[in-house]
Protein backbone atom coordinates (compact mmCIF):
# COMPACT_ATOMS: atom_id res chain seq x y z
CA UNK A 1 0.00 0.00 0.00
CA UNK A 2 2.74 2.40 1.14
CA UNK A 3 4.81 1.52 -1.64
CA UNK A 4 2.19 1.87 -4.20
CA UNK A 5 1.45 5.33 -2.72
CA UNK A 6 5.00 6.21 -3.34
CA UNK A 7 5.41 4.96 -7.15
CA UNK A 8 2.02 7.01 -7.34
CA UNK A 9 3.43 9.99 -5.65
CA UNK A 10 6.85 9.67 -7.94
CA UNK A 11 4.54 9.08 -11.33
CA UNK A 12 3.33 12.34 -10.31
CA UNK A 13 6.90 14.25 -9.87
CA UNK A 14 8.18 12.16 -12.83
CA UNK A 15 5.04 13.97 -14.63
CA UNK A 16 5.43 17.35 -13.15
CA UNK A 17 9.21 17.44 -13.71
CA UNK A 18 8.12 16.10 -17.33
CA UNK A 19 5.76 18.78 -18.08
CA UNK A 20 8.03 21.12 -16.55
CA UNK A 21 10.63 20.35 -19.22
CA UNK A 22 8.47 20.05 -22.08
CA UNK A 23 6.46 23.36 -21.50
CA UNK A 24 6.96 26.30 -23.76
CA UNK A 25 10.14 28.14 -22.17
CA UNK A 26 9.12 31.20 -19.91
CA UNK A 27 10.15 33.33 -16.81
CA UNK A 28 12.07 30.75 -13.88
CA UNK A 29 9.32 29.69 -11.29
CA UNK A 30 9.30 31.76 -8.37
CA UNK A 31 11.17 30.31 -5.32
CA UNK A 32 9.30 28.76 -2.45
CA UNK A 33 8.50 30.95 0.14
CA UNK A 34 8.14 28.62 3.79
CA UNK A 35 9.09 29.46 7.42
CA UNK A 36 12.38 30.18 7.51
CA UNK A 37 12.67 31.96 4.10
CA UNK A 38 12.02 35.97 5.02
CA UNK A 39 15.84 35.56 7.02
CA UNK A 40 17.08 33.67 4.26
CA UNK A 41 15.94 36.28 2.01
CA UNK A 42 17.44 39.54 4.52
CA UNK A 43 20.37 37.54 4.93
CA UNK A 44 21.37 37.09 1.01
CA UNK A 45 20.38 40.71 0.67
CA UNK A 46 22.28 42.41 3.94
CA UNK A 47 23.74 45.38 3.38
CA UNK A 48 22.41 45.92 -0.22
CA UNK A 49 19.31 48.08 -0.29
CA UNK A 50 16.52 45.94 -1.54
CA UNK A 51 13.01 46.44 -2.43
CA UNK A 52 10.73 43.61 -2.25
CA UNK A 53 7.17 43.97 -3.52
CA UNK A 54 4.45 41.72 -2.60
CA UNK A 55 1.98 40.87 -4.68
CA UNK A 56 -1.04 38.53 -5.83
CA UNK A 57 -2.14 36.46 -8.77
CA UNK A 58 -5.81 36.66 -7.05
CA UNK A 59 -5.16 40.53 -6.56
CA UNK A 60 -6.55 42.77 -9.21
CA UNK A 61 -4.71 46.06 -8.25
CA UNK A 62 -1.43 43.74 -8.27
CA UNK A 63 -1.96 43.13 -11.72
CA UNK A 64 -2.24 46.46 -12.31
CA UNK A 65 0.37 47.70 -10.71
CA UNK A 66 2.80 45.18 -11.55
CA UNK A 67 3.96 46.67 -15.33
CA UNK A 68 5.04 49.76 -13.56
CA UNK A 69 7.28 47.84 -11.43
CA UNK A 70 8.67 46.27 -14.97
CA UNK A 71 9.32 49.69 -16.43
CA UNK A 72 10.89 51.03 -12.98
CA UNK A 73 13.56 47.99 -13.19
CA UNK A 74 14.27 49.14 -16.68
CA UNK A 75 14.84 52.62 -15.50
CA UNK A 76 16.84 52.10 -12.38
CA UNK A 77 20.27 50.33 -12.44
CA UNK A 78 19.73 50.50 -8.99
CA UNK A 79 17.08 48.90 -8.03
CA UNK A 80 17.44 45.35 -6.52
CA UNK A 81 13.86 44.27 -6.45
CA UNK A 82 12.69 41.17 -4.55
CA UNK A 83 9.05 40.05 -5.89
CA UNK A 84 7.39 37.90 -3.28
CA UNK A 85 3.68 36.44 -4.15
CA UNK A 86 1.46 36.53 -1.01
CA UNK A 87 -2.03 35.19 -2.40
CA UNK A 88 -3.88 33.77 0.16
CA UNK A 89 -3.75 30.34 -1.34
CA UNK A 90 -0.82 29.17 -3.51
CA UNK A 91 -1.29 29.90 -6.84
CA UNK A 92 0.73 27.72 -9.52
CA UNK A 93 4.48 28.70 -9.94
CA UNK A 94 4.24 28.71 -13.55
CA UNK A 95 1.09 31.22 -14.19
CA UNK A 96 2.85 33.37 -11.51
CA UNK A 97 6.07 33.36 -13.31
CA UNK A 98 4.45 34.07 -16.85
CA UNK A 99 2.37 36.77 -14.97
CA UNK A 100 6.21 38.54 -14.19
CA UNK A 101 7.19 37.70 -17.47
CA UNK A 102 4.68 39.67 -19.28
CA UNK A 103 5.05 42.79 -16.85
CA UNK A 104 8.88 42.98 -17.77
CA UNK A 105 9.99 41.63 -14.53
CA UNK A 106 10.86 37.57 -15.48
CA UNK A 107 14.51 38.41 -14.67
CA UNK A 108 14.06 39.62 -11.33
CA UNK A 109 14.10 37.36 -7.95
CA UNK A 110 11.37 35.70 -7.39
CA UNK A 111 9.08 33.84 -4.44
CA UNK A 112 5.98 32.59 -3.90
CA UNK A 113 3.92 31.59 -0.71
CA UNK A 114 3.77 27.85 -0.94
CA UNK A 115 2.96 27.11 2.62
CA UNK A 116 -0.84 27.36 3.54
CA UNK A 117 0.30 28.24 7.26
CA UNK A 118 0.12 31.63 5.55
CA UNK A 119 0.04 33.43 9.36
CA UNK A 120 3.44 32.09 10.20
CA UNK A 121 4.81 33.33 6.91
CA UNK A 122 3.23 37.09 7.41
CA UNK A 123 4.34 36.85 10.95
CA UNK A 124 8.42 36.27 10.13
CA UNK A 125 7.61 39.32 7.74
CA UNK A 126 5.72 41.82 10.08
CA UNK A 127 3.85 40.65 12.94
CA UNK A 128 1.13 43.50 12.29
CA UNK A 129 0.62 42.29 8.44
CA UNK A 130 -2.94 40.94 7.95
CA UNK A 131 -2.18 39.77 4.36
CA UNK A 132 -3.52 42.89 2.46
CA UNK A 133 -1.84 42.95 -0.86
CA UNK A 134 -0.07 44.95 -2.71
CA UNK A 135 2.70 46.12 0.01
CA UNK A 136 6.32 46.96 -0.87
CA UNK A 137 9.12 46.79 1.64
CA UNK A 138 11.88 48.89 1.33
CA UNK A 139 14.98 47.67 2.70
CA UNK A 140 17.82 49.77 3.32
CA UNK A 141 21.70 49.39 3.97
CA UNK A 142 21.13 49.12 7.90
CA UNK A 143 18.25 47.04 7.85
CA UNK A 144 15.55 50.04 8.06
CA UNK A 145 11.96 49.21 6.69
CA UNK A 146 9.97 51.79 4.67
CA UNK A 147 6.86 49.78 4.41
CA UNK A 148 4.72 51.30 1.58
CA UNK A 149 0.59 49.65 1.81
CA UNK A 150 -1.10 49.40 -0.98
CA UNK A 151 -0.32 50.63 -4.94
CA UNK A 152 2.98 52.06 -4.76
CA UNK A 153 3.54 55.47 -5.53
CA UNK A 154 6.82 55.17 -7.69
CA UNK A 155 7.70 58.42 -7.12
CA UNK A 156 8.58 57.25 -3.20
CA UNK A 157 10.78 54.71 -4.61
CA UNK A 158 12.68 56.79 -6.97
CA UNK A 159 13.52 59.46 -4.16
CA UNK A 160 14.12 56.03 -1.41
CA UNK A 161 16.58 54.79 -4.57
CA UNK A 162 17.91 58.08 -4.34
CA UNK A 163 18.64 59.03 -0.72
CA UNK A 164 19.99 55.85 -0.80
CA UNK A 165 23.20 56.49 -3.89
CA UNK A 166 22.96 59.57 -1.77
CA UNK A 167 24.10 57.94 1.57
CA UNK A 168 26.19 55.22 -0.68
CA UNK A 169 28.25 56.86 -3.31
CA UNK A 170 28.38 54.63 -6.66
CA UNK A 171 32.16 54.31 -6.60
CA UNK A 172 31.72 52.96 -2.73
CA UNK A 173 30.07 49.84 -3.69
CA UNK B 1 -15.35 1.25 9.15
CA UNK B 2 -16.70 4.45 10.67
CA UNK B 3 -13.12 5.50 12.16
CA UNK B 4 -11.92 5.80 9.06
CA UNK B 5 -14.75 7.22 7.18
CA UNK B 6 -14.32 9.98 9.62
CA UNK B 7 -10.56 10.22 8.99
CA UNK B 8 -11.10 9.61 5.13
CA UNK B 9 -14.39 12.37 5.70
CA UNK B 10 -11.92 15.41 7.82
CA UNK B 11 -8.12 13.96 7.83
CA UNK B 12 -7.08 12.33 4.81
CA UNK B 13 -8.51 14.08 2.20
CA UNK B 14 -6.48 17.58 3.91
CA UNK B 15 -3.58 15.22 5.09
CA UNK B 16 -3.37 14.05 1.49
CA UNK B 17 -3.28 17.46 -0.64
CA UNK B 18 -0.73 18.18 2.39
CA UNK B 19 1.65 15.80 1.43
CA UNK B 20 1.45 17.16 -1.66
CA UNK B 21 2.45 20.46 -0.83
CA UNK B 22 4.82 22.59 -1.82
CA UNK B 23 5.73 21.71 -5.06
CA UNK B 24 2.62 20.57 -6.68
CA UNK B 25 3.06 21.69 -9.67
CA UNK B 26 0.30 21.09 -12.63
CA UNK B 27 -1.74 19.12 -9.87
CA UNK B 28 -4.24 21.75 -9.58
CA UNK B 29 -7.64 22.50 -10.89
CA UNK B 30 -8.06 24.92 -13.67
CA UNK B 31 -8.08 27.86 -11.81
CA UNK B 32 -4.29 28.05 -10.90
CA UNK B 33 -5.04 27.39 -6.93
CA UNK B 34 -4.34 24.71 -5.11
CA UNK B 35 -7.88 24.36 -3.78
CA UNK B 36 -6.45 23.01 -0.21
CA UNK B 37 -9.69 24.51 1.22
CA UNK B 38 -9.50 23.75 4.65
CA UNK B 39 -13.12 24.58 5.47
CA UNK B 40 -16.41 22.87 7.10
CA UNK B 41 -19.36 24.46 7.81
CA UNK B 42 -21.92 23.04 10.48
CA UNK B 43 -25.64 22.88 11.21
CA UNK B 44 -27.58 21.28 13.21
CA UNK B 45 -30.66 19.76 12.33
CA UNK B 46 -33.54 19.32 14.66
CA UNK B 47 -33.04 16.41 15.65
CA UNK B 48 -29.45 17.28 16.72
CA UNK B 49 -27.56 15.55 13.86
CA UNK B 50 -24.71 17.71 12.73
CA UNK B 51 -24.79 18.53 9.59
CA UNK B 52 -20.83 19.75 7.61
CA UNK B 53 -20.64 20.77 4.17
CA UNK B 54 -17.18 20.95 2.83
CA UNK B 55 -15.07 21.65 -0.75
CA UNK B 56 -12.97 19.08 -2.12
CA UNK B 57 -10.48 19.28 -4.42
CA UNK B 58 -13.45 19.74 -7.19
CA UNK B 59 -16.77 18.83 -5.56
CA UNK B 60 -18.96 19.92 -2.48
CA UNK B 61 -19.87 17.15 -0.26
CA UNK B 62 -22.05 16.71 2.69
CA UNK B 63 -22.19 14.57 6.09
CA UNK B 64 -23.66 13.68 9.11
CA UNK B 65 -22.67 13.28 12.59
CA UNK B 66 -24.92 11.78 15.33
CA UNK B 67 -22.60 11.57 17.77
CA UNK B 68 -21.18 15.83 17.74
CA UNK B 69 -18.58 14.87 15.14
CA UNK B 70 -16.84 11.61 16.58
CA UNK B 71 -17.91 10.21 13.52
CA UNK B 72 -19.01 10.76 10.08
CA UNK B 73 -21.38 9.11 7.44
CA UNK B 74 -19.59 8.41 3.93
CA UNK B 75 -19.65 11.97 2.42
CA UNK B 76 -22.18 12.34 -0.33
CA UNK B 77 -21.95 14.87 -3.50
CA UNK B 78 -23.85 17.38 -4.08
CA UNK B 79 -22.08 18.21 -7.22
CA UNK B 80 -22.64 15.35 -9.86
CA UNK B 81 -19.95 16.56 -11.74
CA UNK B 82 -16.43 18.15 -11.22
CA UNK B 83 -16.50 22.20 -10.02
CA UNK B 84 -13.94 25.22 -10.43
CA UNK B 85 -14.67 25.86 -6.51
CA UNK B 86 -14.46 29.50 -5.72
CA UNK B 87 -11.39 28.98 -3.05
CA UNK B 88 -11.81 32.88 -1.92
CA UNK B 89 -10.47 32.93 1.79
CA UNK B 90 -13.71 33.79 2.78
CA UNK B 91 -16.07 31.79 0.48
CA UNK B 92 -17.69 28.28 1.18
CA UNK B 93 -20.23 26.55 1.34
CA UNK B 94 -23.25 27.19 2.91
CA UNK B 95 -26.07 24.45 4.69
CA UNK B 96 -28.98 25.10 6.02
CA UNK B 97 -31.86 22.50 7.85
CA UNK B 98 -35.15 23.29 8.19
CA UNK B 99 -37.69 22.56 9.99
CA UNK B 100 -38.39 19.15 8.10
CA UNK B 101 -34.85 18.03 8.42
CA UNK B 102 -34.62 19.28 4.44
CA UNK B 103 -30.95 20.34 3.79
CA UNK B 104 -29.96 23.23 1.56
CA UNK B 105 -27.09 23.66 0.58
CA UNK B 106 -25.46 26.43 -1.91
CA UNK B 107 -21.91 27.18 -3.30
CA UNK B 108 -20.15 28.99 -5.51
CA UNK B 109 -18.04 28.95 -8.26
CA UNK B 110 -15.71 30.36 -10.35
CA UNK B 111 -16.45 30.86 -14.21
CA UNK B 112 -13.53 32.48 -15.70
CA UNK B 113 -9.71 33.19 -14.67
CA UNK B 114 -11.42 37.24 -13.56
CA UNK B 115 -13.18 35.71 -10.56
CA UNK B 116 -16.36 36.65 -11.66
CA UNK B 117 -18.33 33.62 -9.75
CA UNK B 118 -21.90 31.39 -9.94
CA UNK B 119 -23.41 30.83 -7.23
CA UNK B 120 -25.76 27.00 -7.18
CA UNK B 121 -28.09 25.96 -4.46
CA UNK B 122 -29.85 22.28 -4.14
CA UNK B 123 -31.68 20.49 -1.40
CA UNK B 124 -32.06 16.97 -0.67
CA UNK B 125 -35.34 15.92 0.77
CA UNK B 126 -34.24 12.79 1.94
CA UNK B 127 -31.97 13.15 5.03
CA UNK B 128 -29.39 13.96 2.81
CA UNK B 129 -28.87 10.64 0.39
CA UNK B 130 -29.82 12.28 -2.22
CA UNK B 131 -29.40 16.01 -3.70
CA UNK B 132 -31.31 17.76 -6.49
CA UNK B 133 -29.75 18.47 -9.64
CA UNK B 134 -27.98 22.59 -8.47
CA UNK B 135 -29.21 25.60 -10.57
CA UNK B 136 -27.84 28.71 -10.33
CA UNK B 137 -29.50 31.21 -7.72
CA UNK B 138 -29.81 33.62 -10.10
CA UNK B 139 -30.88 34.40 -13.95
CA UNK B 140 -28.13 36.95 -14.24
CA UNK B 141 -25.01 35.19 -15.27
CA UNK B 142 -22.76 37.98 -14.32
CA UNK B 143 -20.99 37.13 -10.82
CA UNK B 144 -22.02 36.08 -7.91
CA UNK B 145 -20.03 35.27 -4.72
CA UNK B 146 -20.02 34.67 -0.90
CA UNK B 147 -23.64 33.69 -0.39
CA UNK B 148 -24.85 33.20 2.77
CA UNK B 149 -28.02 31.61 3.41
CA UNK B 150 -30.15 31.43 6.29
CA UNK B 151 -33.97 30.71 7.76
CA UNK B 152 -36.34 32.60 9.79
CA UNK B 153 -38.46 31.89 12.65
CA UNK B 154 -41.18 31.45 10.25
CA UNK B 155 -38.55 29.14 8.14
CA UNK B 156 -38.57 31.19 5.49
CA UNK B 157 -35.11 30.85 3.59
CA UNK B 158 -33.20 33.62 2.67
CA UNK B 159 -30.09 33.93 0.86
CA UNK B 160 -27.71 37.13 0.39
CA UNK B 161 -24.54 37.40 -2.21
CA UNK B 162 -22.16 39.70 -3.70
CA UNK B 163 -23.52 40.44 -7.26
CA UNK B 164 -21.84 42.52 -10.00
CA UNK B 165 -24.33 42.33 -12.56
CA UNK B 166 -24.88 45.76 -12.07
CA UNK B 167 -21.11 46.79 -12.92
CA UNK B 168 -21.57 45.73 -16.76
CA UNK B 169 -24.59 48.75 -17.59
CA UNK B 170 -22.67 51.52 -15.40
CA UNK B 171 -19.66 50.64 -17.62
CA UNK B 172 -21.80 50.94 -20.76
CA UNK B 173 -23.34 54.05 -19.38
CA UNK B 174 -19.73 55.66 -19.20
CA UNK B 175 -19.95 55.35 -15.53
CA UNK B 176 -17.43 53.55 -13.16
CA UNK B 177 -18.53 51.16 -10.93
CA UNK B 178 -16.67 50.15 -7.19
CA UNK B 179 -17.06 46.69 -6.15
CA UNK B 180 -20.36 44.91 -6.10
CA UNK B 181 -24.05 44.92 -5.51
CA UNK B 182 -25.57 43.20 -2.16
CA UNK B 183 -28.30 41.18 -3.77
CA UNK B 184 -30.66 38.81 -2.30
CA UNK B 185 -33.75 36.47 -2.61
CA UNK B 186 -36.14 34.44 -0.90
CA UNK B 187 -37.60 30.82 -1.44
CA UNK B 188 -41.19 30.42 -1.07
CA UNK B 189 -40.89 26.67 -1.45
CA UNK B 190 -38.77 25.83 1.27
CA UNK B 191 -35.61 25.69 -1.00
CA UNK B 192 -36.95 23.98 -3.86
CA UNK B 193 -36.97 27.36 -6.03
CA UNK B 194 -35.55 31.01 -4.84
CA UNK B 195 -37.88 34.14 -5.90
CA UNK B 196 -36.64 36.79 -8.06
CA UNK B 197 -33.75 38.37 -7.18
CA UNK B 198 -33.42 42.27 -6.00
CA UNK B 199 -30.78 44.54 -5.17
CA UNK B 200 -30.26 45.70 -1.64
CA UNK B 201 -27.54 48.08 -2.26
CA UNK B 202 -24.83 48.72 -4.97
CA UNK B 203 -21.19 49.44 -4.43
CA UNK B 204 -20.24 47.00 -1.63
CA UNK B 205 -16.78 45.48 -1.06
CA UNK B 206 -16.40 42.47 -3.68
CA UNK B 207 -14.36 40.08 -1.67
CA UNK B 208 -15.37 39.81 1.92
CA UNK B 209 -18.29 37.11 3.57
CA UNK B 210 -21.47 38.69 4.77
CA UNK B 211 -23.02 38.43 7.61
CA UNK B 212 -26.50 37.70 7.71
CA UNK B 213 -28.79 37.16 11.15
CA UNK B 214 -32.52 38.34 11.57
CA UNK B 215 -34.19 41.07 13.31
CA UNK B 216 -37.77 39.23 13.29
CA UNK B 217 -39.63 37.00 10.73
CA UNK B 218 -39.08 38.35 6.90
CA UNK B 219 -36.80 40.84 8.53
CA UNK B 220 -33.49 40.02 7.76
CA UNK B 221 -29.90 42.39 8.95
CA UNK B 222 -26.72 42.00 6.63
CA UNK B 223 -23.69 43.08 7.74
CA UNK B 224 -21.37 43.78 5.35
CA UNK B 225 -18.33 45.19 4.45
CA UNK B 226 -19.22 48.45 1.81
CA UNK B 227 -17.13 50.69 -0.37
CA UNK B 228 -17.29 54.26 0.65
CA UNK B 229 -16.44 57.51 -1.09
CA UNK B 230 -12.54 57.63 -1.71
CA UNK B 231 -12.96 53.38 -1.61
CA UNK B 232 -13.07 53.26 1.68
CA UNK B 233 -13.82 50.18 2.83
CA UNK B 234 -15.57 50.44 6.55
CA UNK B 235 -18.45 48.16 7.27
CA UNK B 236 -22.03 49.22 6.85
CA UNK B 237 -25.72 47.63 8.11
CA UNK B 238 -29.03 46.87 6.45
CA UNK B 239 -31.88 45.61 8.69
CA UNK B 240 -34.99 44.85 6.08
CA UNK B 241 -38.56 46.33 7.01
CA UNK B 242 -40.08 44.01 5.16
CA UNK B 243 -38.86 41.26 3.26
CA UNK B 244 -38.44 42.91 0.31
CA UNK B 245 -37.68 46.47 1.28
CA UNK B 246 -34.26 47.01 2.64
CA UNK B 247 -33.99 49.54 5.38
CA UNK B 248 -31.36 52.48 5.59
CA UNK B 249 -28.31 51.72 5.56
CA UNK B 250 -26.17 52.64 8.68
CA UNK B 251 -22.08 52.58 8.88
CA UNK B 252 -20.87 50.53 11.87
CA UNK B 253 -17.69 52.51 12.59
CA UNK B 254 -15.46 54.70 10.71
CA UNK B 255 -12.57 52.90 10.56
CA UNK B 256 -11.16 55.14 7.60
CA UNK B 257 -10.02 51.74 5.45
CA UNK B 258 -8.81 53.52 2.39
CA UNK B 259 -7.75 50.15 0.07
CA UNK B 260 -7.79 49.40 -3.88
CA UNK B 261 -7.92 46.22 -2.61
CA UNK B 262 -9.31 43.49 -1.72
CA UNK B 263 -9.24 42.85 2.39
CA UNK B 264 -10.60 39.16 1.71
CA UNK B 265 -11.65 39.76 5.48
CA UNK B 266 -16.32 39.98 6.15
CA UNK B 267 -17.66 40.75 9.25
CA UNK B 268 -19.96 38.77 12.13
CA UNK B 269 -23.63 39.92 13.10
CA UNK B 270 -26.02 38.33 15.64
CA UNK B 271 -28.81 39.80 17.38
CA UNK B 272 -29.66 38.89 20.91
CA UNK B 273 -33.17 38.41 21.67
CA UNK B 274 -33.59 42.14 23.02
CA UNK B 275 -33.42 43.31 19.82
CA UNK B 276 -29.60 44.32 20.49
CA UNK B 277 -27.09 44.02 17.72
CA UNK B 278 -23.36 42.94 17.77
CA UNK B 279 -20.72 43.36 14.99
CA UNK B 280 -17.44 42.59 15.04
CA UNK B 281 -14.98 42.68 11.71
CA UNK B 282 -11.31 43.18 10.62
CA UNK B 283 -10.09 46.32 9.46
CA UNK B 284 -6.85 48.22 9.17
CA UNK B 285 -7.99 51.80 8.50
CA UNK B 286 -6.38 54.88 9.79
CA UNK B 287 -8.64 55.22 12.57
CA UNK B 288 -7.98 51.55 14.13
CA UNK B 289 -6.03 48.26 13.26
CA UNK B 290 -7.04 45.12 13.94
CA UNK B 291 -10.30 43.56 15.59
CA UNK B 292 -13.01 44.94 17.06
CA UNK B 293 -16.73 44.58 18.52
CA UNK B 294 -19.19 47.02 19.04
CA UNK B 295 -22.95 46.59 20.08
CA UNK B 296 -25.65 48.60 19.75
CA UNK B 297 -29.24 48.44 20.97
CA UNK B 298 -31.70 48.30 18.07
CA UNK B 299 -31.45 48.42 14.26
CA UNK B 300 -31.31 52.01 14.66
CA UNK B 301 -29.45 53.08 17.85
CA UNK B 302 -25.42 54.22 16.69
CA UNK B 303 -22.76 51.57 17.60
CA UNK B 304 -21.11 51.64 20.66
CA UNK B 305 -17.21 52.56 20.09
CA UNK B 306 -15.20 49.85 18.91
CA UNK B 307 -13.52 47.58 21.37
CA UNK B 308 -10.42 45.96 20.09
CA UNK B 309 -10.12 42.21 20.53
CA UNK B 310 -7.01 41.21 21.03
CA UNK B 311 -3.33 43.20 19.68
CA UNK B 312 -3.16 44.15 15.75
CA UNK B 313 0.56 42.22 16.61
CA UNK B 314 -1.77 38.68 16.87
CA UNK B 315 -2.96 39.16 13.46
CA UNK B 316 -6.27 38.73 15.65
CA UNK B 317 -9.09 37.44 12.57
CA UNK B 318 -11.99 35.87 11.56
CA UNK B 319 -14.76 36.86 13.87
CA UNK B 320 -17.82 34.44 14.79
CA UNK B 321 -20.66 35.86 17.26
CA UNK B 322 -23.53 33.92 17.97
CA UNK B 323 -25.96 34.38 20.33
CA UNK B 324 -28.16 31.74 22.13
CA UNK B 325 -31.23 32.77 24.83
CA UNK B 326 -29.08 35.76 26.47
CA UNK B 327 -25.87 34.32 26.31
CA UNK B 328 -23.75 35.68 23.34
CA UNK B 329 -20.50 34.24 22.40
CA UNK B 330 -17.67 35.29 20.55
CA UNK B 331 -14.62 33.59 19.14
CA UNK B 332 -11.70 34.54 16.44
CA UNK B 333 -7.95 33.17 16.06
CA UNK B 334 -5.05 34.44 16.04
CA UNK B 335 -1.45 33.82 16.06
CA UNK B 336 1.33 34.14 18.79
CA UNK B 337 4.32 33.68 16.36
CA UNK B 338 3.78 29.47 17.19
CA UNK B 339 0.33 28.50 17.71
CA UNK B 340 -2.78 29.61 16.14
CA UNK B 341 -5.52 30.19 18.98
CA UNK B 342 -8.85 30.38 18.98
CA UNK B 343 -9.72 33.32 21.91
CA UNK B 344 -13.26 33.26 23.23
CA UNK B 345 -15.58 35.44 25.29
CA UNK B 346 -18.93 35.75 26.55
CA UNK B 347 -21.56 37.93 27.79
CA UNK B 348 -24.77 37.44 29.84
CA UNK B 349 -25.76 41.26 29.63
CA UNK B 350 -26.13 41.89 25.88
CA UNK B 351 -22.83 42.63 25.25
CA UNK B 352 -21.98 45.23 27.38
CA UNK B 353 -19.25 42.78 29.59
CA UNK B 354 -17.62 40.30 28.79
CA UNK B 355 -15.69 37.58 30.10
CA UNK B 356 -12.07 37.54 29.66
CA UNK B 357 -10.72 35.98 26.63
CA UNK B 358 -9.33 32.20 26.99
CA UNK B 359 -8.32 30.04 24.85
CA UNK B 360 -10.31 26.80 23.44
CA UNK B 361 -8.45 25.37 20.82
CA UNK B 362 -5.37 26.06 18.67
CA UNK B 363 -3.19 24.38 16.11
CA UNK B 364 0.26 24.65 15.17
CA UNK B 365 -0.07 24.59 10.88
CA UNK B 366 -3.28 26.22 8.53
CA UNK B 367 -6.57 26.53 9.75
CA UNK B 368 -10.38 27.61 8.62
CA UNK B 369 -12.00 30.29 10.12
CA UNK B 370 -13.28 29.36 13.56
CA UNK B 371 -17.23 29.12 13.38
CA UNK B 372 -19.64 28.76 15.68
CA UNK B 373 -22.93 26.70 15.48
CA UNK B 374 -25.95 26.43 17.88
CA UNK B 375 -28.11 22.99 19.03
CA UNK B 376 -30.47 23.94 20.83
CA UNK B 377 -28.84 25.23 24.48
CA UNK B 378 -25.74 24.02 23.15
CA UNK B 379 -22.73 26.14 21.75
CA UNK B 380 -20.06 24.27 19.53
CA UNK B 381 -16.69 26.06 17.78
CA UNK B 382 -16.57 24.39 14.54
CA UNK B 383 -13.44 24.09 13.45
CA UNK B 384 -11.17 22.59 10.68
CA UNK B 385 -7.02 22.49 11.16
CA UNK B 386 -4.62 20.79 8.71
CA UNK B 387 -2.63 18.66 11.48
CA UNK B 388 -6.15 17.78 13.77
CA UNK B 389 -9.15 17.87 11.09
CA UNK B 390 -12.49 18.79 12.08
CA UNK B 391 -13.47 19.38 15.88
CA UNK B 392 -16.42 20.23 17.71
CA UNK B 393 -15.71 21.69 20.93
CA UNK B 394 -18.81 22.47 23.86
CA UNK B 395 -18.56 25.99 24.91
CA UNK B 396 -19.56 26.32 28.57
CA UNK B 397 -22.43 29.42 29.07
CA UNK B 398 -20.19 30.57 31.45
CA UNK B 399 -16.07 30.52 31.16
Amino acid sequence: MRAAILSAVLAGVIGVVGLATLGTAHARDPLPFERGSWSKLRMAHAEQPTVVHFWGLTCGPCLVELPNWGKLLAERKDLHLVLLAADPLPQQPEQLAATLDRAGLGSAESWAFTDRFYERLRYEIDPAWAGELPRTEMIARDGTVTVLRGVADLAKVRAWLDAQAASHPPAMR
Amino acid sequence: MRRLTLLTFASLTLAGLAAAQPHQHGMDGAMGGTHETLSATPAFAPDGTLWLAQTEADRVVVAKSTDLGKTFSPPVSVTPGPINVDWGPDSRPQIAVDRDGHLIVTYAVFQDKRFNGRVYYTRSTDGGLSFAPPRPITADSTSQRFQATAIDSDGRLFAAWLDKRNVGSAVAAGRSYSGAALAYAWSNDDGATFADTRIAIDNTCECCRLAVAFAGPGRPAVLFRNVFTGSVRDHALVTFKDPTTPGPMHRVSVDDWKIEACPHQGPSLAIAPDGSYHAAWFTDGTARQGLFYARADNADAPFSAPRALSSPDHQPARPYLLANGKALHLVWKEFDGDRTRIQWEVSHDGGRSWSTARTIADTADASDHPLLVADKDHIYLSWVTKNEGYRLIPLETSP
